[in-house]
Formats: C-alpha cells, structure tokens, sequence
C-alpha cells in the first residue's frame, strides 16, 4: 500500500492506493490519523485501492470518531468498485 | 443428472501464520478461482472471506505471536459446484460459542471479520482438528 497526502486550501486529501489489509492497517492509520488529530478536514481517495479487508473498514471507523472528537470532518471522497462493495457489506452491520 | 458448471479441483498450500502472509492466501485464492472460473463478482466476495478467516488464524488463535516458522494450511475444494475451504492450525483452541460478530449497535473497529465470512458463506463450521493440527474450520458455499 502507498498513500501521498495532497493541500487543498484548510483540507488534506489522502490519495491511499494498492490493499489494505491487516499487514498495512497501521501504515494507512498513520497516514490519516495524525492528520485529523492536527485538526485537518481529511478528505480520503480510495479510488486506486484494489482490495479492502475489515482492518481497511477499521481504520475508516476510526478516522470518522476521531474526526467528530476533533469536531473537524472526515469525508470519502472517491471509492474504487472494490472497495465500495466492501463499504456496502460493512454498512449492513454498522 | 446435470453436469456441474464448475470442474472438481482440489487445491491447498501452506503459509507462515503471519500477517504478510495474507497477501499470498489471496494470491493463491484468486488463481485457484481463476482454474475454477468463477465470476469475478463472487471471486472477490470468497477471496475476501477466505482471507478474513486466514485473519482470525493470525489474529485470534495466535494472538499476533506466531512462532517463525508456524504453518497454516488453507485447502480449496470445489466438487459438483459445492465449493469448501478448509483452514487448518495448530493455534489456541477456538470455542466456536465464543466466535460471533459484535451487536449491531457497536460501532467500533474491529470484529468485521466474522460478519463478512457469515454475509459470504453458506456455512461456518468449526472441525476438532486431527493431529497435528488443532483447529479446522470448514467454510462452504454452493457455486
């Protein structure tokens, strides 16, 4: 998995791309957590992310808490085929 | 009687009980399904469960501490169109009382696992393991 983190204005785009499972949760959450933590709007495309296990939805999860702790927002901004049909599953449950 | 649409295959490999192995579970996933022509839809819905399950051997029965060199085997089999994924381990013994999805109203991470495998598959059923291997678990679907 690799991201880069874009400046648009006050919000941070975080471009995350190959597949997010359990080996690279932690990577990912680095990769935004710190972001919204500062008090960033983070803004996240998934949209060249080829695979999304449940440690994907998990660190989705707890971006958004974190963002509403932080009162900033947390927002998805493109989603690959892949992984919306992991979103639309993960939604039943949440 | 009607001819199956899917060949009888039987495939498995063994893989350090890791989390980079993950990556290789669904590398041989994928072309196991890929000899079984199964459509990409639902290929990637089993690659998927499969993988949460391999999860569950890393995370849950070995608790993230594998020794170096444990195994765990995955065998993929697919006779008259019924396709079964077995998982075997040599990890804590699981109580499959004790394996369930979070309530639905706790919205927290972590415990996805378990409902993606229950929304994918027919069945989920937990084997007493044969020497040397301590856990089994059987995952089903009808093709």
């Amino acid at each position: 998995m690799d991201y880069k983190v874009e400046d648009k204005g006050n919000i941070k785009v975080v471009h995350l791309s190959g597949e997010i499972d359990m080996d690279v949760a932690d990577k990912a959450r680095q990769s935004i957590l710190p972001l919204i933590e500062a008090g960033n709007e983070v803004h996240l495309n998934l949209s060249k992310v080829a695979y999304m296990d449940s440690s994907g939805i998990s660190v989705l999860i707890e971006s958004k808490k974190l963002s509403e702790q932080k009162k900033t927002k947390f927002e998805l901004i493109e989603v690959s085929k892949p992984v919306e049909k992991v979103l639309a599953m993960a939604r039943k449950f949440l | 009687m009607s001819e199956a649409a899917h060949q009888n295959h039987t495939e498995k490999k063994a893989f350090l009980v890791n989390s980079s192995s993950l990556k290789e579970v669904r590398t041989f996933c994928r072309d196991v399904f890929e000899k079984l022509h199964i459509q990409q839809d639902l290929k990637d819905e089993l690659v998927l469960a499969i993988a949460e399950a391999a999860q569950n051997i890393v995370k849950h029965a070995f608790k993230n501490s594998a020794d170096a060199n444990e195994l765990m085997v995955v065998q993929i089999s697919c006779e008259n169109d019924k396709l079964q994924i077995a998982f075997y381990d040599r990890g804590t013994p699981v109580d499959p009382k004790k394996v369930k999805h979070r309530e639905i109203d706790n919205v927290k991470p972590g415990g996805l696992g378990t409902f993606f495998i229950q929304e994918i598959m027919d069945a989920v059923e937990f084997k007493d393991g044969k020497k040397p291997w301590i856990n089994h678990l059987v995952l089903t679907k009808q093709l």
